[in-house]
């Protein structure tokens, strides 16, 4: 938590907490307090969807079991709305079927009520953590994507050029262009991608578009 | 005899029997009606046909040549007669003294003889004249002397006298021959209808015996003793023995072991009664193994009501019985699993309701200790977090108390109850339980046991916890399995039940634990049998423990004291 980027401090990371028992939300917000962490609390899952999007900051604590909308039900219906926010479950009883259902579709942890402090905290170091590392990706690729926006539409196409590994000269050829040109556009792409090298480009590049890298 | 069906009265009423018998045993109505017509028996007369054909010739002979019989016939015979004895007499009168004498009485006789009376007469008549005439002098006239009348009239006498006799001999002889005749023909009519008869029931006999072997069934016939006399070859196949090997004892040790003593019983006061005979029983094939059948005899009885012979046949009910044996073994699976589910659900809502209060109360008193342990520390937040878990304590009570009510009735209707009754009441429950599981029960009820106060349904619940755990104990046990059930006066107003069973007995790790809740050594059992048999005894402020009994199996036995 030290080494938070500036862009990230501005929003608190949070523990939306869902459960229908009310001694429950008390309980753990009650301990999260006491620890430092923020927590916000709703009753069902229904509330919870109200509020959700992509820039909320930290996880989601679910009971398995809620009446009206399910939190399995819920899981699904995040990721089916691409809300990437990770998910601790919990319940008080809960099914190997279920577990195993909700693992394998990403949660972070599946909490047995009652359960300990530590259980409950570490989980939640972890859900954050991978939660940071989730909305720096996105931060990066927002900066990536805001510089590619001054980009001219010649320039655009002499970087993906230049990422598919083409020299100059080639890039000149294709495009029916002088080669004094196409240096002159290649550094203008250099300078406002903000590449410090040709490999950092082509990185840049691969970011931007990541299934034609992979493909 | 009967014109169609070729029987005579007695054949008739047998074969009647016969097939009713076998319809009988098959489960037909008993009516012979489709069998045999129902005609009357007036047409039958056996000596009818012998008087018939006589009657007849002596009317045709009389109607058509009565001249002939006896006028022409007679007087031709006595003519011939008369002529031979004359023709002879005339030489021969010169050698013998009144010679006529007897060659004309011989004349008479033959006349009399082979033409009858009639001829007799006739003979006579014609005689006396020739000798008048030819033989007593004077010579050639019709005259008589005086010295040859009495001669004369003696000679007519003696003629008379043998006419009469010589006929009446013949016709003697005649009537005799007549008799024997008749007889005769009586007695080939009898012997020829006889064997016809007897080809006939033979063939009867060939027919019934190819529709007995024709049935699919298992059929045997004994005789009024019960001793077997013949078997079809389905059962002998099956069975894997002859008719022979079955006579006597060999008879009831194709049934199976235990259902062997209730079929030697039944079938041996049906022997006594004649009453039909039915019975369901396990039968050894020739393999070694048991099928069920239903085995039913009927009795044969003569006219008189005596008992002629038995009647058996087998049917197979192996499908059948294992079909009702899944059915019961189906519910009580069933009844089991929604046993145990509702036990397993009851669990869980248990444990929910529990761990809601619990998470809630646990997470508060990590709170506590961290706004305690916080620098500077927090004293406020401290003391509200510490309210918050003193409510989620009462809280979690309060589901703690509700389960506990759950399982225990507030009010417990307790009466005074005879424990020996409410015992034998069980056992009338108990009893198709016992059955299915090879178990027999007895009890063994003390006589001076005083009545106490208790919640009847209650400790029937408990004797029959026990009882079925008994029962289940014994399964993997030889047979015969008992299960015994004791009461027995322990001081003053203070009374022991036990139940006892054989089985393998309770492995000392398990006697310590087996009152616990939850705790089964049965792979779907619930674990709750025994704790709530605990918690009905001691609610009862009796005990209830387990032992090893000397004799091998286990014991469990509770106690009742008189309510003070």
């Amino acid at each position: 938590m030290t080494e938070k980027p500036g862009a990230l401090m501005d929003q608190r990371e949070t523990v939306f907490i869902v459960d229908d028992d009310e001694s429950i939300r008390e309980g753990v917000s009650n301990l999260l307090e006491a620890v430092g962490i923020n927590a916000k609390c709703y009753a069902t899952a229904e509330g919870f969807s109200a509020h959700w999007s992509n820039a909320m900051a930290g996880c989601l604590l679910l009971d398995a079991r809620l009446p009206g909308i399910g939190g399995v039900e819920l899981q699904d219906r995040l990721r089916e709305s691409s809300i990437k926010i990770p998910v601790i479950f919990m319940t008080a009883h809960g099914d190997i079927p279920m577990v195993r259902k909700v693992m394998k579709a990403g949660a972070v942890e599946f909490l047995t009520k009652p359960f300990h402090k530590e259980e409950l905290l570490n989980a939640i170091e972890q859900a954050f953590a991978s939660d940071r590392a989730r909305r720096m990706e996105e931060a990066v690729l927002d900066s990536i994507r805001l510089r590619a926006c001054s980009l001219t539409e010649r320039e655009r196409q002499v970087m993906e050029l230049v990422a598919t590994g083409l020299t100059n000269k080639e890039i000149a050829q294709r495009l029916f262009l002088s080669l004094v040109t196409i240096k002159l556009h290649r550094g203008q792409v250099m300078r406002k991608m903000q590449a410090e090298s040709l490999a950092d480009l082509v990185r840049i590049s691969e970011r931007m578009n990541p299934t034609r890298a992979s493909g | 005899m009967h014109p169609r069906t070729g029987f005579t009265p007695s054949q008739r009423l047998n074969r009647l029997e016969y097939a009713n018998s076998i319809k009988a045993l098959l489960g037909l109505d008993v009516d012979g009606a489709d069998l045999l017509p129902a005609d009357d028996m007036s047409h039958w007369n056996p000596t009818n046909s012998v008087y018939d054909a006589t009657m007849t010739a002596a009317t045709e002979i009389g109607s058509s040549n009565w001249l002939m019989e006896y006028a022409a016939r007679p007087c031709i015979i006595a003519g011939f007669f008369v002529l031979v004895a004359f023709l002879w007499t005339i030489p021969l009168q010169h050698v013998i003294a009144y010679p006529f004498v007897f060659l004309f009485f011989g004349a008479i006789m033959g006349s009399a003889w082979f033409g009858g009376i009639i001829a007799g007469f006739v003979a006579v008549a014609l005689s006396s004249v020739i000798v008048t005439y030819f033989f007593v002098p004077p010579l050639y006239s019709m005259h008589v002397a005086k010295e040859s009348q009495s001669f004369f009239a003696a000679f007519i006498l003696s003629s008379i006298a043998i006419t009469v006799v010589s006929s009446s001999r013949k016709r003697a002889e005649n009537a005799s021959r007549i008799a024997r005749d008749q007889l005769e023909a009586k007695v080939q009519e009898r012997t020829a209808e006889l064997q016809r008869s007897n080809l006939e029931i033979k063939e009867s006999e060939r027919q019934l015996r190819t529709l007995t072997e024709a049935i699919p069934q298992q059929i045997w016939r004994t005789d009024p003793q019960g001793c077997i006399e013949y078997c079809n070859h389905h059962l002998c196949d099956y069975l894997g023995l002859r008719t022979e090997e079955l006579k006597g004892e060999a008879f009831f040790n194709v049934v199976h072991a235990d259902d062997k003593p209730l079929f030697r019983q039944g079938w041996q006061a049906a022997l006594r009664s004649g009453d039909r005979f039915e019975i369901e029983a396990r039968v050894r094939a020739r393999d070694g193994g048991y099928r069920w059948f239903l085995v039913r005899s009927i009795p044969q009885r003569w006219e008189d009501g005596r008992i002629a012979r038995w009647y058996g046949i087998h049917i197979d009910i192996q499908q059948q019985h294992r079909a009702q044996q899944n059915l019961v073994q189906a519910q009580d699976d069933l009844a089991h699993m929604q046993r145990s589910l509702s036990m397993a659900e009851m669990a869980a809502s248990i444990a929910h309701e529990l761990n809601q209060p619990l998470t809630a109360l646990v997470t508060h008193a990590y709170a506590c200790r961290e706004w305690l342990q916080a620098k500077p520390a927090n004293l406020e937040k401290a003391s509200a977090t510490a309210e918050k878990i003193i409510h989620e304590s009462t809280r979690a009570s309060v589901v703690v108390r509700r389960v506990r009510a759950l399982f225990q009735k507030e009010e417990q209707e307790r009466e005074l109850t005879s424990m020996n009754h409410l015992i034998q009441e069980l056992a009338r429950l108990l009893r198709d339980e016992a059955i299915r599981k090879d178990v027999s029960i007895r009890l063994l009820l003390a006589n001076d046991l005083p009545q106490l106060e208790m919640d009847q349904v209650q400790i029937q619940q408990v004797i029959l916890n026990l009882a079925m755990n008994g029962m289940d104990a014994m399964m993997r046990v030889a047979k015969p399995r008992e299960l015994v059930i004791r009461t027995e006066r322990r001081g003053v107003g203070e009374i022991l039940v036990a139940v006892e069973d054989h089985g393998p007995g309770i492995a000392p790790e398990t006697a310590a634990r087996m009152f616990e809740p939850f705790f089964s050594t049965k792979p779907q059992g619930t674990g709750m049998g025994l704790a709530i048999c605990r918690g009905i005894i001691e609610a009862h402020d009796g005990k209830i423990w387990a032992e090893n009994s000397v004799r091998g199996g286990a014991t469990l036995q509770f106690t009742l004291r008189l309510q003070s």
